[in-house]
């Protein structure tokens, strides 16, 4: 497995091209890390689902489907048992763990708006936290092991 | 992600789905989806293969759900594993559309 150097603090990680195809990098990324690293099945679930929904977000709407933009994702663990990833881009200011959700469809005529993704993000992550950067971005994702986590 | 289609008795639809409900996985079948839920009448999705939804993924299980009931038809969930279950529950389509985990139970609801 090649993974770009990743020049920031530290950790390792991705650079991203804003186009869909690019999220086939991340479940085999994530497989690799997981043997390395022992992530539980049941986690890296959950970091694959809420890396598909934010990158796919900022790919959609951050940059509206801009192809040649980056993003990238950086991956480390600060402590054991917690595992971090930090996703940058340079789109216009967006904060997930601010935005509304949707209410959750009371019927399923009702059930044509999104925001699905916004509510899986908060959901599956163990914690969430949102900076704005001089350029974009700065969201950080973190899972815990199976001791102590939330879900 | 694959899609595959069995007819049962009593005009039931089996639809297998196999793979991961990604949104290239959610691409890959939307049109055949989009077949059953226009032509179809009582459909048992069979999720027991299926080893990752997301929000595009949810996406197209309430577009289904939706046509078929409009047509007055019926759709059941069936044996989706438990992360999967996770995600139809916080997304709440399990309220809209009956999950069941024993296969004549799915069928029953299906009647």
């Amino acid at each position: 497995m090649t993974l770009d150097r990743v020049n920031t603090n530290g950790g390792e990680g991705l650079t991203l091209r804003s186009q869909m195809s690019e999220l086939a990098r991340i479940c085999p990324w994530i497989e690799y890390l997981a043997k390395r690293d022992a992530i539980s099945e049941e986690t890296q679930f959950a970091i694959n689902l809420c890396l598909e929904e934010a990158l796919s977000n900022i790919m959609r709407h951050g940059y509206a489907e801009a192809p040649n933009c980056e993003i990238e994702v950086r991956y480390s663990m600060p402590q054991t048992g917690v595992f971090l990833f930090i996703i940058e881009d340079e789109a216009p200011s967006f904060n997930p763990v601010t935005a509304l959700e949707p209410p959750i469809p009371v019927s399923l005529e009702d059930s044509t708006t999104g925001g699905q993704g916004i509510r899986l993000l908060k959901h599956f992550a163990d914690t969430l936290k949102y900076e704005a950067t001089p350029t974009g971005n700065r969201l950080s994702i973190s899972f815990l092991s199976a001791a102590g986590m939330k879900r | 992600m694959q899609l595959a289609m069995e007819e049962l008795d009593g005009g039931v639809t089996k639809v297998i789905l196999d793979g991961r409900m990604d949104i290239a996985g959610a691409e890959s079948v939307d049109l055949k989806m989009n077949v059953v839920a226009g032509s179809k009448k009582f459909v048992l999705l069979d999720m027991q293969k299926v080893s990752f939804i997301g929000s595009m993924g949810l996406r197209s299980l309430f577009s289904v759900a939706r046509t078929i009931k409009s047509r007055g038809g019926k759709i059941v969930l069936f044996g989706p594993d438990e992360l999967v279950e996770k995600v139809l529950k916080t997304s709440g389509l399990d309220a809209l559309v009956p999950i069941h985990h024993e296969f004549q139970t799915a069928i029953a609801a299906l009647q």
